[in-house]
């Protein structure tokens, strides 16, 4: 017999799939339409407009199937979670359904329904906190594996994708054990919270005895405050972060710079690796730092974003024009990260990452940060190369990494396959 | 001239940056009545009316960039000190560095004794003794053989590959682990002779160290933000939670700096706010049977106490470095219109 609660997982699964959310909302627009008509603004939707909209969006969704995983490509979601497991499968076939059967609750999820109802004396399918009915909420789950997934354990160490390793680490690294590495990762995005909640949730129950929470880190984006719709938003040293990402529309650019192909195992071509590090930004230093300093260290405008000297977020910084750094430090961060040069091309990454906030620490600061999430073909030639150039930039004294690790996320499911389901083909 | 004004909190700095256009105006026909806002309801104009320094910065930039080419330009009358004024300062400073490091011999003399007794507690606090004398010096954040000798005096373990298992880690760190994890003392002997070495070798080195005027002008504001960063919050004293210690050996350091700089720039500001933090400490002690508590010896009030005085010490010392400038804030070269690309 299973470890994995195979009975509760199968009632779980019996969802309905296809099913929209707002069968019952139309009837309460109706009614709070007209309380709205009186509204005199013309510019700012009305109440029921806006909740119309918010209804329209909780609808909307991702899919879960596709030659590649969702949430790498995906444009980020407001909200997430980032969840590093731990396996106490007791063999590897146990470890193939407990990946199955996180593949199946993630799309389930991802595609939303009504839960279905189980006998009344026994415990729910589903936790139900949003509602009898899932909303997709544009709902993603990215599943990665760790490079302590292909130890001994399960026979796959032959299998371990090339550059799979334990996250090395780095001088200026204070890394927590606790906050760091693992099994399996799940990155949970969507665009509420509750969404997000429910689906981290759900999914712990669905594989309760086979993986354990090893750490878990919540974050959000900023919102978009424009100026235009394309400017990107802001982490929390108040910089535009994202800027200058490879282009995730051009398939070409992705297989050169993302997914995973020669030299890799056979069952790993099309998947990626994520690199995933938990940076403490220390805020209130940052804060105590003259502008102009922020800005070298950075390399931008901090009201616009654009490259020192220049007045939009995505001109180039014509380094080109500045051998010596007059106008962009040559230890500005944007510098070191992407010199632009021919040499540098394959460096460059897909950045996804996240802000995160959560309390405070000993000394009373306030323990924020970013929770960086990189993608890319080959960490050694693109994650290493940009991280160890960054070693020298000024902005380490304002950061400290604690967690975080190396995983790859393997090529989507298609068809009757799970993530993962290659790996034990 | 240096100007810091207690009141002013960074969130209505933005709040005035956003209407600059507005407040400058009404805020520049207001004196300073030296009386605090009684609550935070009080009118915008009223907190200006506490921050002439950013006012002036206000009228200067108006908005924070935006502008193709805007640039910050340097406050007129800003005046550039002379380099050569930091020459006594700095002098000043490294004397009193070689003897701190002078000093920090008797305690490491003690803390061979106590290891090769095998007497814990003893060498506990003859540990306690040469980590608060080291940490006199203040930051020392300095390039070449000092940086590497600072490492293996005053390293951590966090970015070695294997942590506390790693050969590299050495020094005050590695025998506080010892210490204060179970090690037998006497275990620890080899790294405190290799500590007090690398501490003489360090002082033989002192003579010959530089500091440029932007380093040590920095240095009157970091060491105690590196205090907050990595000793009130634990992060470098994980296992001796010596972290008031550390910084109160800190604000000793920040005070010989300030009083190295007094006659360059008004630290009237300053003063006080280190006199307070001062005090807060005297009043840790006392309430301590006459030593610093460790982090977490602090009930919840002591230590939200001791962090509202570091922090408001800090808001101060964060005006130093602009204040003691040896150039003009060059003003940034501008991409011309011909040679903007957008990017795909």
């Amino acid at each position: 017999m299973s470890r994995i609660g195979r009975r509760a997982f199968l009632t779980r699964s019996a969802a309905v799939l296809g099913a929209g959310a707002g069968a019952a909302a139309g009837v309460e627009l109706n009614r709070t339409d007209q309380a709205s008509a009186a509204s005199a603004d013309v510019d700012v939707p009305s109440p029921a407009a806006q909740w119309q909209m918010s209804q329209a969006e909780l609808t909307e969704s991702e899919p879960f199937a596709g030659v590649h995983q969702a949430g790498i490509l995906t444009p980020r979601q407001a909200q997430a979670t980032f969840a590093a497991l731990d396996c106490f499968a007791p063999n590897r076939d146990i470890l193939a359904e407990t990946l199955q059967a996180l593949s199946q609750r993630a799309q389930e999820l991802a595609v939303g329904g009504p839960i279905p109802l189980l006998e009344a004396d026994a415990p729910p399918a589903d936790s139900g906190i949003l509602g009898p009915d899932n909303a997709p909420d544009s709902l993603t789950v990215t599943i990665g594996l760790g490079a302590s997934l292909f130890d001994g354990r399960y026979g796959l160490a032959a299998r371990r994708p090339r550059e799979l390793v334990q996250m090395p680490t780095f001088a200026i690294d204070d890394l927590d054990p606790a906050q760091s590495h693992g099994d399996v990762l799940l990155q949970i995005c969507a665009n509420q919270r509750d969404t997000v909640v429910h689906t981290l949730r759900e999914l712990l129950r669905t594989v309760r005895g086979s993986l354990q929470l090893r750490w878990e880190v919540d974050g959000f984006q900023s919102a978009r405050r424009g100026p235009t719709a394309h400017n990107n938003a802001r982490n929390l040293f108040a910089f535009r972060d994202g800027t200058s990402n490879p282009l995730t529309t051009d398939p070409a650019e992705m297989r050169r710079l993302i997914w995973a192909g020669s030299g890799e195992p056979a069952w790993a071509v099309g998947g990626t690796y994520q690199v995933v590090r938990v940076i403490r930004q220390h805020v209130e230093f940052w804060d105590r730092v003259a502008l102009t300093e922020q800005q070298n260290m950075i390399g931008r405008v901090r009201a616009t974003g654009a490259p020192l000297g220049g007045s939009s977020e995505f001109e180039d910084p014509r380094y080109d024009l500045d051998p010596q750094g007059k106008r962009i430090p040559l230890d500005a961060h944007i510098r070191l990260a992407n010199p632009r040069t021919t040499a540098t091309a394959d460096q460059r990454i897909l950045r996804r990452g996240y802000n995160y906030s959560r309390g405070f620490d000993a000394a009373g600061q306030l323990d924020e940060g970013l929770i960086f999430v990189a993608f890319n073909q080959s960490p050694e030639r693109q994650f290493v190369a940009v991280q160890t150039r960054l070693l020298a930039e000024p902005m380490i004294d304002y950061i400290t990494p604690v967690g975080g690790g190396y995983f790859f996320a393997p090529p989507g499911a298609v068809g009757p396959d799970w993530v993962g389901s290659s790996l034990f083909a | 001239m240096f100007t810091s004004f207690r009141w002013l909190r960074p969130a209505l700095a933005l709040a005035c940056a956003a209407l600059a256009a507005f407040v400058v105006v009404t805020a520049l026909g207001l004196g300073a009545s030296g009386s605090r806002p009684a609550t935070s309801r009080v009118p915008l104009a009223a907190y200006v009316e506490f921050a002439p320094h950013v006012a002036s910065q206000l009228v200067i930039l108006g908005y924070e960039g935006g502008k193709r080419g805007a640039s910050l330009a340097p406050p007129p009358g800003d005046k550039p000190l002379p380099i050569s004024d930091f020459d006594r300062p700095v002098a000043e400073y490294l004397a009193y560095a070689a003897t701190q490091l002078r000093l920090m011999a008797g305690p490491l003399r003690s803390l061979e004794a106590s290891l090769s007794k095998n007497d814990r507690n003893q060498a506990k606090r003859a540990w306690e003794a040469a980590y608060a004398r080291y940490l006199h010096l203040g930051a020392v954040y300095l390039e070449g053989p000092i940086a590497v000798l600072n490492q293996r005096i005053d390293g951590s373990p966090g970015g070695l590959p294997g942590g506390t298992a790693s050969p590299r880690f050495t020094g005050l760190h590695r025998i506080e682990y010892g210490l204060w994890t179970g090690a037998p003392p006497d275990s620890l002997l080899g790294w405190a002779r290799q500590l007090s070495a690398n501490v003489e070798e360090l002082r033989a080195l002192l003579p010959d160290v530089s500091i440029s005027p932007l380093d040590y002008a920095t240095r009157a504001h970091e060491i105690l933000e590196d205090a907050v960063r990595d000793l009130l919050s634990g992060a470098d004293v994980p296992w001796s939670q010596q972290g008031v210690l550390g910084t109160a050996a800190g604000l000793a350091a920040t005070e010989e700096v300030v009083g190295t700089l007094r006659p360059l720039i008004d630290m009237s500001i300053v003063d006080t706010e280190l006199a307070h933090l001062s005090g807060v400490m005297e009043g840790l002690a006392a309430a301590h049977g006459g030593t610093l508590p460790s982090n977490t010896e602090l009930s919840q009030k002591q230590s939200e106490a001791l962090d509202a005085a570091v922090g408001e010490a800090l808001e101060a010392l964060s005006q130093v470095p602009g204040s003691l400038e040896t150039t003009k804030l060059p003003v940034t070269p501008t991409i011309s219109a011909r040679d903007v690309v957008i990017d795909p």
